[in-house]
């Protein structure tokens, strides 16, 4: 896996990550704390369903973000809570990660509370959209969240479309949307890039690449080293990012949204990640079937949760024994426990889950309401 | 509006959808518009023409050729409170934008359970009989209608256009207008529209012309091949009531069977190729519900199943005719 950090150079936008200029040297050791443990809620959040389906007490493909939890993490602290964002399938945690800084249970919080994340996760009526499409298919208007479909690259139009009336109006808003490198092949992808870069409009637009399109590797994808030099041609800054580290996701995520914010239009921020597991837990068992188990092992190998502490503990800022108190990283879903994990993370999610459990199923005749509004 | 005229001067279709968007921009200060070559040049056929000096690029966008983008962004405005009108330069276009249309925009308020809804609407020029070839010709409504959550209208009047697109432009759904483009200056069909404002409502079949002995039920272009076919029928001696449908998506289902409780016989018109075309739901919703008072079977009179060829007599051969249309209602009147 490449874990290349540096700046594709012609395409940085102002702003370069030199050390004394990195959006990151305005974060607090407090921050540094707090991104750490969404760190750990993104992993629990991840292996507690894997654990729920095992159990028999949830049904429906997950799709595992598993290792790649510092790119949602890191790309959402730094945003404002009117800002928007479009995830996408590996993406479930950002529902509720989105405006996180503004307190976890703060009712006015501009993300999903995990209450209905969980019900959509359970399908169940007290989802946002009312479990009528699963797993990452909601989204909330007030929320600033923007719905997705099945069909990849589908919402960058959609992002561009938010943050243009958003202009209009007087409103200085950003739009964050997650893509797999796989997504990159759409034709949509281009059309719309293309028109946010015509029309300067603020869309950040992060790869999250993880190697692997569900079963097809990167260079069937794409002849690029790096994906990001692909911004070059709708001349707009493209940027790269080791996606294990929560840190530089942030500062080159940042480094866009300023760019963006500023009025300089749209870049796409390249995060390097790896697929830990299948494309969802329905292909676990036939991940080797395309992917050799020594390139599995040495993608799963650089943590997120190990990278952040490790800087955490350079920088002074945790102990060695801090750090191996709560040791969940470098293990799997079957491997892990509670108690690898801060009792306040287990707990939070535990809340949601029992919600949902316990949340009652949609009405039947639901399922043939809201196919059109009615007039006014 | 631009040009300043008298009350009584006879307009055209496209000056009737011409002044329905630019009455609607000035009502809704939250309505954009955007497509193709719609700004300085005012779209290939005018329709826009005028708009962008008005309002200029915060509400009138000349876009890349990217329908899937144009659609999509316009989607995300209504997502954010906007109403957009977008243009599609020829309806046979819209393909390129199918997947944003069909799984974007139809089901947004759907899967949302009511949280949105997108007041879009896409309108473009379309149908037949103009030598316009495979990819300038196209009514591919039946598409649309198969997609659970758009509305499909086409107007066929000067009149019905105007009102039409304003109920299109004011509907908080999104709507799909196919506008017929060798109407857009027809001067037989020219007429004086009311000055004040007025929709017409969608969802309303209009009786074109009352008849006893057969319904000719069509759209579009073919509502003038059905009234060719009935003048040809009174030479027989048979007389046809023809209707016009004018929104396909929500069908007035309800206007078709009042007409066949009268004549008893149906015939359905419809230029788009006979496999799963409109004009077969049409037939089967009738055979469900009026089937006690018809006397004679159905027919339908479709496009042949294959694209629209261009040159004349290739055109004509495989399109819906008033001869083929006199041919099946005599068939059905004497039955």
């Amino acid at each position: 896996m490449a874990t290349t950090t540096t700046d594709t150079a012609q395409t940085s936008p102002d702003g370069q990550s030199s050390p004394g200029n990195r959006p990151s040297d305005r974060l607090t050791p407090d921050d540094y704390r707090e991104l750490l443990k969404q760190l750990y809620l993104a992993r629990y959040f991840d292996v507690r369903l894997i654990k729920e389906k095992k159990r028999g007490r949830l049904r429906g493909t997950l799709y595992s973000s598993h290792n790649q939890e510092a790119i949602l993490v890191g790309s959402l602290y730094g945003l404002e809570p009117m800002d928007w964002i479009s995830p996408i399938h590996r993406d479930m945690p950002a529902f509720f990660l989105k405006d996180f800084r503004s307190g976890w249970d703060n009712p006015d919080r501009m993300g999903m509370t995990i209450e209905e994340v969980c019900s959509q996760v359970w399908g169940k009526a007290t989802s946002p959209g009312r479990a009528r499409d699963n797993w990452s298919h909601i989204g909330s208007k007030s929320k600033r969240i923007i719905h997705s479909t099945s069909m990849l690259a589908g919402t960058i139009p959609a992002a561009a479309g938010v943050v243009l009336a958003d202009r209009l109006n007087g409103l200085n808003t950003v739009a964050v949307t997650y893509n797999g490198e796989g997504s990159t092949a759409q034709g949509v992808f281009h059309e719309a890039i293309n028109f946010a870069a015509v029309e300067k409009l603020p869309v950040v637009t992060i790869i999250e690449n993880n190697q692997w399109a569900y079963g097809t590797p990167t260079h069937y994808e794409y002849p690029l080293e790096d994906f990001a030099r692909r911004a070059d041609g709708y001349g707009i800054p493209g940027l790269v990012a080791d996606g294990q580290d929560v840190i530089d996701v942030y500062n080159k995520v940042m480094q866009a949204v300023e760019h963006a914010r500023s009025g300089n239009g749209p870049s796409i921020v390249e995060c390097k990640t790896f697929r830990a597991y299948g494309h969802g837990d329905h292909d676990d068992d036939r991940a080797e079937k395309y992917r050799p188990a020594e390139e599995v092992e040495k993608g799963r190998k650089r943590d997120p949760l190990h990278v952040m502490k490790a800087r955490m503990i350079e920088m002074g800022i945790l102990t060695q024994e801090e750090a191996d108190k709560h040791p969940a990283e470098g293990k799997g879903a079957s491997e892990v426990t509670d108690a690898d994990f801060p009792p306040e993370v287990s707990e939070y999610l535990s809340r949601g889950v029992n919600f949902a459990v316990k949340a009652p199923l949609p009405d039947e005749t639901e399922g043939a309401m809201w196919v059109f509004k009615e007039g006014e | 509006m631009a040009v300043a005229v008298t009350p009584d001067t006879k307009k055209n279709y496209l000056t009737a959808l011409k002044e329905a968007i630019a009455e609607e921009m000035a009502r809704n200060p939250d309505m954009i518009c955007m497509g193709e070559d719609i700004g300085a040049l005012g779209g290939a056929f005018g329709v826009t023409d005028g708009l962008i000096a008005q309002y200029g690029r915060e509400r009138v966008y000349d876009m890349p050729i990217s329908e899937a983008a144009i659609v999509g962004t316009a989607c995300g405005l209504c997502l954010n409170g906007k109403t957009v009108m977008v243009e599609m330069q020829f309806i046979d276009f819209i393909s390129c934008g199918f997947d944003q249309i069909v799984n974007m925009t139809a089901t947004y308020h759907y899967r949302t359970a009511g949280e949105v809804n997108i007041p879009m609407v896409i309108r473009g020029p379309a149908g037949a009989y103009g030598g316009g070839a495979l990819y300038h010709s196209q009514m591919n409504e039946a598409w649309f209608a198969n997609s659970p959550g758009l509305k499909i209208i086409c107007p066929s009047t000067p009149y019905d256009a105007k009102g039409l697109m304003k109920a299109a432009l004011r509907d908080p759904n999104p709507v799909i207008v196919y506008e017929i483009k060798d109407l857009y200056r027809k001067r037989e069909i020219e007429e004086v529209l009311p000055e004040e404002d007025y929709v017409v409502p969608l969802g309303k079949a209009k009786v074109v012309q009352e008849g006893d002995d057969v319904t000719i039920v069509t759209y579009g272009q073919n509502v003038y091949h059905a009234l060719g076919a009935a003048e040809k029928l009174k030479e027989e001696g048979f007389s046809a009531e023809v209707i016009d449908i004018r929104t396909i998506v929500p069908l007035d289902e309800d206007t078709i069977v009042e007409s066949l409780k009268k004549t008893n016989r149906l015939v359905v018109v419809n230029e788009a190729p006979r496999t799963c075309g409109f004009a077969g739901e049409l037939l089967s919703r009738m055979t469900e519900r009026a089937f006690e008072y018809l006397d004679a079977p159905p027919v339908r009179i479709t496009r042949m199943d294959t694209p629209v060829p261009w040159v004349k007599p290739l055109e004509l051969y495989v399109l819906p005719s008033v001869a083929k249309i006199t041919e099946a209602a005599l068939k059905v009147c004497r039955y």
